[in-house]
């Protein structure tokens, strides 16, 4: 099966990337290739550098590439803004999504898809469209219709946020999804509504990268690869029973690898 | 000594009104404000005296830009325009002060004026002529809002003034609209009266055009269970003062204050509050915020002032400020002082740009690095614009700053 | 109400340092003029440019004006009627500590500051100055070891000359205020501190200073350089006899930190206040100021000032180096008719600076407790923050506590952020400690102590408890 996949082209590849912020490095030497219709996990202590990953591919400001490539559909992305790689569909879920406040999520939402939209040369939404849309949407992620008319995720619980990020996903339909520890804080019915959305929005045509620390999440959404990340570097890649195995061991196991490389 | 002879030449003293002559004494000794008071420090000189410039005129010319549409359901007044205001109906009642009571109340408000503090309230009145003072009595309920105007015309310096008494019990909705033409000076003074368990919500909104200047002090006196709530707003001055004096002179009052100031180009606003808690259990929540972009210059020196008799006083001030540009610089000076001991006194200053992890949130959304700046400001603006009172939807007040400015 | 009296009852213990010293001393004439200004050069056996450096600041002291922005309330000093050098008499060359006249070694045993070879303090090194002079200074021997020089300023004119005449006035020019001049022109001693390349100061260093006459003023100077990757901790301490009359202190301390060095300044003043009536006391009219030169260095100032009638005090940080790091934490205790008027100055000019300001004013009797600060970003200052945070405490509804911070940038890419309140000690805080078998007058003290808690996490150990101590004592017999 997994042949058959790689006849198409990869969505996003990452090509021994070095990064680093205020002149410390974080990434030291990350490659990853993702094929459509695949889910990858990517585990690690914290500050091991995935969240630094996923916030580099979306494009964060305060991190520069110091060597080494982020091709997404063949093209190097590496000098684009965070917007234009949104709109081209790539979607980052933060771990910790940002309160903004006095800003309308409806509005936000929607300004949101329309940019998409416009990029896929589809029709922009009025907001009485937009409005059908994101009703049909909510159902995903079991919202309800009050959280469009508050300040982006502003007052939210942790399970509220987290299901916003999915909700966002839902409207910007990506090719590629990076979800940074979108399980954490959140309870098991929690837990199971979210996965069951990024089930529901992920097909044959789309990738998906799972950062987390926990078991419970692939118990959900089984991966096809799992990397293990220490120390700004893949240290090693298995199948989904690695994380099995390293959930048994737990990350000292892993410590010899490190040694290794 | 300039400034006094313009006065002179424009008007022999023979024909100045009484307060006009007070101020006028007043003023010879003083004629210009001390450059290194706290008040006047920052102040631009060069502007200033721009300001200061242009030949007094007292008949201004019919004001040639359209206001928006007046509509039925508001009480529409423009200073130096209106020769008789009565409007007496079953519950409410808006009259014209006559002069004496003009003239008692305004001495009074003299009598304790600080040569330095009040100095453009002295300019003010010492130029205001009977025709530019608009004084009123308002009394009543359910009084539909209330649109006052004042401008200057082009090439002159114009000086209006606004005296209005709030009586018992009263509750009013009142938009104060001070336009500057270009190339011109505004002096607004206005003095509200606010008496027992009267209400106003009141809304300032500024703007000019190329080279305006304004000098607008404001000032409030609260007797017990009144509230006093305003909301401002200035804009497009090439220099602009907004001076706010409020009294709770008994405590026990209420006092609201949201207020905002944008300068561009190379501009230089300037808000300054003074804020007298006279009594005990008194009670002010004030935000102010500046935006200062390419080379202009924002200002904001607030002080609250609580003596031993204001007890209980619950006060708080914040002060935000966002820095746009390199070029551009904030001052910013919200100050307490304090000597009664059962008081919850407190206050807070930012200066920052836009807050970059929330514009980079929305830019993973694929909205532009513009439209999420546009997002972000114009939730910084609606807080206090939303708080302007009376047709404030005519103005297209946040359209204006985000798109005209 | 909580009882007024019990809580004014706290806060009224006697000035334990109020005797004076009966020794025989030298001074020369009142007054001051040039001839004055000479004569205290000559006696200190000055190089010429030194003596150019007094008299240049005497004649811009002379076309200056005493400040009075702070708007402090006070008797016109007569700068005509101090004496401006006073010394107790004692053998031309001390070689060692037995030559030292046993009065002066007992009046530093009296304040805690023993400095006897048995009986000094095993973990601090001691700068023991009184009225114009330098007495002593314990392990000598032990800093030179590594390097340090720390020794009265006076001597270091003597021994270092290169490095006063490099350094000295260069953080404080002596035209930087009117006190700043008055001290640039007549300074008596004071430390001297030297900490070279790479060394990590192996003890702490104190200054006792110990005004003893009543006519004379005392006008030291302090100046302390941190060479690369250097680090000290410095102590200053300071009482004066009671004398009913007022005694003008203006010092300046000047510090230099160059790249990755840090040093830490800590004060605990308690010279005398005067009497409830407000008679007598120090003027304390100080000006300290460090400059951040180097890439990453740091200067943090921590005070606690009780004493003096009158305290005007901005100990300041001018951030020039990359990612330099200015901190000011500040207790400010002040009773019966005490003035203070103290904060800081955070001026942020390199890139990615930092400062902290934590300032914690209590206010009782009928005194005035004010906090003013500048913050300001210059253009260069990109990405540097500023946090401040200034509370009061008001004790009786006769005390007044300001906050004036004066807020100004030039610098989009900077952050600053500044937090006040006020409060006092709740009824119901009280209660619920004395519910709890805690007595009121200690009641009171926790809860100040937990006021002030912040700062005093900031002050060495030793000096965390006495500051502790101070304040108990000093507010004893003021809350209400």
């Amino acid at each position: 099966m997994q042949s058959q996949m790689k006849e198409s082209d990869p969505i996003l590849e990452v090509e021994n990337l070095f990064a680093s912020t205020n002149n410390l490095p974080i990434l030291k030497g990350v490659s990853l290739t993702v094929y459509p219709g695949e889910i990858h996990a990517i585990m690690g202590r914290n500050g091991c550098g995935k969240s630094t990953l996923s916030k580099i591919i979306a494009g964060h400001p305060s991190y520069n590439i110091t060597n080494g490539d982020i091709k997404y559909s063949g093209e190097n992305i590496n000098s684009l803004e965070p917007e234009e790689r949104s709109q081209s569909g790539i979607f980052l879920g933060f771990q910790y999504p940002i309160e903004i406040p006095g800003v309308s999520n409806l509005e936000f939402l929607r300004v949101s898809t329309n940019a998409r939209r416009k990029f896929l040369n589809k029709e922009e939404l009025d907001t009485f469209d937009f409005e059908e849309l994101v009703k049909e949407k909510l159902e995903l992620v079991k919202m309800d219709q009050a959280f469009l008319s508050r300040s982006v995720n502003q007052g939210f619980s942790g399970g509220e946020k987290k299901r916003n990020e999915i909700l966002q996903m839902a409207l910007l339909e990506p090719k590629i999804a990076i979800l940074d520890e979108t399980d954490s804080g959140l309870d098991i019915d929690a837990l199971r509504i979210v996965a069951s959305g990024i089930k529901k929005i992920s097909n044959t045509q789309t990738g998906i990268i799972l950062i987390t620390h926990y078991q419970r999440l692939l118990d959900e959404i089984e991966p096809n690869y799992v990397h293990v990340m220490a120390d700004g570097q893949i240290i090693k890649t298995g199948g989904s029973d690695l994380a099995l195995e390293l959930e048994k061991k737990g990350y000292e196991w892993t410590d010899h690898f490190v040694k290794e490389t | 000594m300039e400034i006094i002879e313009k006065i002179k030449t424009n008007k022999l003293l023979e024909y100045q009104t009484e307060i006009q002559k007070i101020c006028l004494h007043k003023l010879q000794s003083n004629p210009l404000p001390n450059p290194k008071s706290e008040l006047w420090r920052l102040s631009n000189k060069t502007k200033f005296s721009n300001f200061l410039d242009y030949s007094f005129n007292e008949k201004d010319l019919k004001f040639d830009s359209p206001y928006p549409n007046n509509s039925q359901s508001t009480i529409r007044l423009i200073i130096g325009e209106n020769c008789q205001i009565e409007f007496v109906e079953e519950n409410y009642s808006i009259e014209q002060l006559s002069e004496d009571e003009v003239d008692k109340y305004i001495k009074e408000q003299i009598s304790s004026f600080d040569q330095n503090e009040n100095w453009s309230d002295l300019l003010n009145l010492s130029l205001s002529c009977k025709k530019n003072i608009l004084g009123l009595k308002v009394n009543g309920s359910k009084i539909p809002p209330i649109e006052i105007f004042s401008h200057a015309s082009s090439n002159s310096l114009n000086a209006k003034t606004l005296v209005i008494f709030l009586e018992k019990n009263c509750d009013v909705e009142l938009i104060q609209v001070n336009l500057g033409k270009e190339n011109s000076s505004l002096s607004q003074s206005t003095f509200f009266f606010l008496e027992e368990n009267s209400s106003l919500n009141h809304g300032v909104v500024s703007y000019g055009e190329n080279g305006s200047n304004l000098l607008n002090s404001l000032n409030v006196i609260q007797q017990k269970n009144s509230e006093y709530n305003l909301g401002s707003l200035h804009f497009k001055f090439n220099y602009a003062r907004f001076e706010i004096n409020i009294k709770q002179s008994q405590g026990n009052a209420k006092t609201n204050i949201k207020g905002m100031q944008i300068t561009k180009k190379d501009e230089q606003i300037s808000t300054y509050t003074k804020i007298d808690f006279n009594g005990p259990n008194g009670f002010l929540d004030q935000i102010n915020k500046s935006l200062a972009d390419d080379k202009s210059h924002a200002i904001f020196e607030g002080s609250i002032i609580v003596p031993k008799i204001a007890q209980k006083t619950d006060a708080s001030q914040l002060s935000r400020n966002l820095l746009l540009s390199d070029l551009a610089q904030i001052d910013t000076k919200p100050q307490l002082e304090i000597i009664a001991d059962d008081v919850k006194c407190k206050h807070g200053a930012t200066i920052s740009q836009l807050n970059e992890e929330e514009l980079f949130y929305m830019r993973t959304r694929g909205v532009t690095l513009a439209e999420a700046s546009k997002l972000q400001l114009s939730s910084y603006f609606q807080e206090i614009i939303s708080f302007i009172p009376v047709s404030k939807d005519k103005w297209d007040l946040l359209d204006k700053l985000l798109n005209e400015n | 109400m909580v009882n007024e009296n019990l809580v004014k009852d706290v806060v009224k213990e006697p000035y334990k340092y109020g005797f004076v010293t009966d020794i025989e001393t030298e001074k020369i004439a009142k007054g001051l003029n040039e001839d004055i200004i000479r004569l205290i050069s000559k006696k200190k056996e000055e190089p010429k440019y030194l003596l150019d450096f007094r008299l240049k600041a005497f004649k811009k002291w002379q076309k200056m004006k005493e400040p009075d922005w702070a708007g402090l309330g006070y008797k016109q000093i007569d700068y005509q009627d101090i004496i401006y050098y006073s010394a107790p008499k004692q053998k031309e060359k001390i070689s060692s500590l037995d030559e030292v006249d046993p009065k002066l070694l007992e009046t530093f045993d009296k304040l805690g500051i023993p400095l006897t070879e048995q009986k000094k303090l095993t973990n601090v090194a001691v700068d023991a100055v009184f009225d114009s002079v330098s007495i002593a200074t314990t392990f000598r021997e032990e800093l030179a070891e590594h390097g340090v020089i720390f020794c009265s300023i006076s001597e270091a004119v003597k021994n270092h000359s290169d490095l006063i005449e490099k350094y000295l006035g260069t953080v404080v020019p002596a035209s930087d205020n009117y006190f700043a001049a008055l001290n640039s022109a007549v300074f008596s001693d004071g430390s001297f501190v030297y900490i070279p390349k790479g060394v990590t100061c192996p003890m702490d260093l104190s200054s006792y200073f110990r005004i003893n006459s009543g006519d004379s003023g005392q006008f030291e100077r302090t100046l302390i350089i941190a060479e690369e990757s250097s680090s000290v901790s410095y102590l200053e301490g300071c009482t004066a006899p009671m004398f009913d009359t007022n005694t003008l202190h203006a010092a300046v301390v000047e510090l230099i930190a160059l790249d990755d060095a840090s040093i830490k300044y800590s004060t605990v003043q308690n010279w005398y206040a005067g009497d409830e009536e407000g008679i007598g006391g120090i003027f304390n009219f100080v000006t300290k100021r460090g400059k951040c030169l180097g890439k990453r260095s740091k200067i943090s100032w921590s005070q606690v000032e009780t004493g003096s009638a009158i305290t005007w005090k901005y100990p300041s940080c001018l951030l020039l180096g990359e990612e330099s790091v200015g901190e000011f934490y500040s207790v400010a205790l002040t009773n019966n008719l005490q003035q203070a008027d103290t904060g800081t100055k955070m001026i942020h000019i390199g890139p990615k600076t930092k400062s902290t300001i934590v300032s914690k004013g209590i206010s009782a009797g009928n005194s005035i407790n004010s906090y003013r600060g500048l913050v300001k970003m210059g253009t260069k200052a990109k990405g540097s923050r500023n946090y401040s945070q200034c509370d009061s405490m008001l004790i009786g509804d006769e005390a007044s506590a300001n906050t004036f911070p004066y807020i100004k940038s030039q610098q989009p890419n900077s952050e600053i952020e500044h937090e006040a309140s006020t409060c006092r000690i709740s009824e119901d805080q009280l209660f619920y400690l004395q519910s709890r078998g805690i007595e009121f007058e200690e009641a009171v003290s926790m809860m100040v102590s937990g006021f002030c808690r912040d700062v005093f996490n900031q002050l060495p150990m030793e000096f965390a408890a006495e500051a502790d101590k101070l304040l108990a004592l000093k507010l004893e017999g003021s809350v209400g």
